[in-house]
């Protein structure tokens, strides 16, 4: 089913749709942002922002009204990016407590997180953070209610049946269960972050 | 070449709000006040987001090392050059072995200081402004430390003799009357918490840094329980977590978030948000977008008259 866009003035400077999937707002997003029209096109997991200047509000709104209906876009085809994950111990000191949780053995947890292509459905929150589905079994895992005050770049979380990656150190609240030693981030790279929304990746336990 | 020797609670070399990289996680960054930091460059030749040094709290100290001119303007303190007293908002000619110090403000949080020609930062994805979180751009993505040496881009003299004209400089107190739009969430609001939140004032909390601050008390409730999928944000967003203590994002905070967001600072005052201090009174006053997009022009117009903006540089004042 194809999407009818109805936009929201969300600010004097924002406006926003709603969408039926991640995989929609991404493919929204990336068309607005060819656009070249606006500050920033952002996709969260159910909508798409766009941020402009106040002063080309009407402008911004004609051109959002012209866009036709958007449909489902094809999946990603090719093969995935393998990221090599070091699972447990020091790496992912949460993944005893992660798997008391699931019910499941840590072999267990590993092979079903290694056995699934997993897909990046948005990067947010911080910069290059990957939202990664393909874990539903993680879906009542809870971030901590305090976040760690420094995670290392590369952990990966399991929280909300989303594995987190953390392309940069910092501040953290997922529950981690191991850290890729693969660059996520390279700063004088031409695509500083490695992963980008819509990349399909699959987990090789090292 | 300009030499710190005491940077104050935290300094920082920003330049324009990085923008067309929110979808990758990367927030603004760029100064907390956009637009003391354009009135700061205009008094030395700049263009509005040309890289200065963003000061929080003053107790900011450094040793001129060349002859250079500059201006200061934002939040500040008494401001000294070599023992004798000096004004903000006017351009300041220095000459070499001399020191500056700025002392902290009586109100308001943030200081801007320029220099002719702008200082040399590291670019990265169309910004020299500094990520203190990922610690990219400016100088080596960090917060000035005393030892650290700048330098400007060019020749850092300037001929001109401005001052900032008196209708234009901003004046800071206690109290912040801030206009605001409802946003995409506000719907989940109790109906007695909407009217608090735009009727009340709010006490700025304890923890007021360039990602965010809470909106104390006021206890807002949601209709709903709030959960939502994560959605984006930006600065001057207003988003409401379960304990109803609403937060105020800033320059630096995050891209996403999965809290209903209630309110949104309207741009033509969101240059007050970076400085607001701990304790301080926060008012919203609900306007339409349409009525804030035009408060928005008429102040952007009434300030490119001084700020006389190149085409692609008059979005820099207000953000």
């Amino acid at each position: 089913m194809p999407d009818r866009l109805i936009w929201t003035r969300a600010a004097d400077d924002v406006f926003e749709t709603a969408v039926t999937s991640a995989s929609m707002a991404r493919a929204l997003a990336e068309r607005l942002r060819d656009a070249g029209q606006a500050e920033d096109v952002v996709a969260g997991l159910r909508s798409v922002a766009v941020r402009f200047r106040p002063d080309h509000a009407a402008g911004v709104e004609a051109w959002l009204a012209s866009l036709p209906e958007i449909s489902e876009p094809s999946p990603e085809t090719g093969p995935p990016v393998d990221i090599s994950v070091h699972y447990g111990g020091e790496f992912g000191p949460d993944l005893g407590a992660v798997c008391t949780a699931l019910g499941l053995a840590e072999e267990a947890f590993i092979a079903r997180h290694t056995g699934a292509v997993h897909t990046v459905e948005m990067m947010g929150f911080t910069p290059g953070f990957a939202y990664v589905s393909g874990f539903p079994e993680g879906m009542d895992i809870a971030r901590f209610d305090d976040p760690r005050p420094r995670v290392a770049a590369g952990s990966v979380g399991i929280s909300a049946g989303f594995t987190g990656l953390y392309a940069l150190a910092g501040p953290g609240g997922w529950p981690l269960v191991g850290r890729t030693l693969d660059r996520l981030f390279d700063p004088a790279g031409e695509e500083p972050f490695r992963l980008r929304a819509g990349q399909r990746i699959r987990f090789r336990a090292v | 070449m300009l030499r710190v020797m005491a940077p104050g609670l935290q300094s920082s070399l920003q330049a324009r709000w990085r923008s067309g990289a929110r979808h990758l996680g990367l927030p603004a960054a760029g100064p907390a006040d956009t637009l003391s930091m354009a009135l700061a460059n205009r008094l030395v030749g700049n263009s509005p987001g040309e890289t200065a040094i963003e000061i929080t709290y003053g107790g900011f100290e450094a040793i001129i090392e060349s002859d250079c001119t500059i201006a200061i303007t934002g939040a500040h303190g008494r401001i000294e050059v070599s023992g004798a007293e000096m004004p903000a908002h006017e351009s300041l000619h220095l000459r070499a072995g001399q020191s500056i110090t700025i002392a902290p403000p009586h109100f308001g949080a943030r200081a801007y200081l320029a220099i002719h020609s702008g200082f040399q930062a590291t670019e990265f994805m169309g910004s020299a402004s500094t990520d203190l979180t990922a610690g990219l751009g400016g100088h080596d993505g960090r917060a000035l430390r005393a030892g650290d040496r700048l330098s400007a881009k060019g020749e850092a003299r300037f001929q001109g003799d401005l001052q900032t004209p008196p209708a234009l400089r901003p004046v800071f107190t206690e109290a912040f009357a801030l206009r605001t739009c409802a946003s995409a969430e506000t719907g989940l609001l109790a109906p007695a918490s909407r009217a608090a939140l735009f009727g009340s004032a709010f006490t700025a909390g304890r923890q007021a840094t360039r990602m965010g601050l809470a909106l104390t008390g006021q206890s807002l409730r949601l209709a709903s329980d709030g959960r939502m999928k994560s959605a984006p944000v930006f600065p001057g967003t207003i988003q409401c977590p379960p304990s109803g203590t609403p937060i105020l994002l800033l320059c630096d905070a995050q891209t996403t978030g999965g809290y209903p967001r209630i309110a949104n600072i309207a741009r033509c005052d969101r240059h007050l948000l970076g400085q607001i201090r701990p304790g301080n009174t926060v008012r919203l006053l609900e306007r339409t977008p349409e009525a804030a997009a035009a408060a928005y022009t008429e102040k952007l117009d009434l300030l490119a008259d001084w700020l006389q903006p190149g085409p692609e540089a008059r979005g820099d004042i207000l953000n």
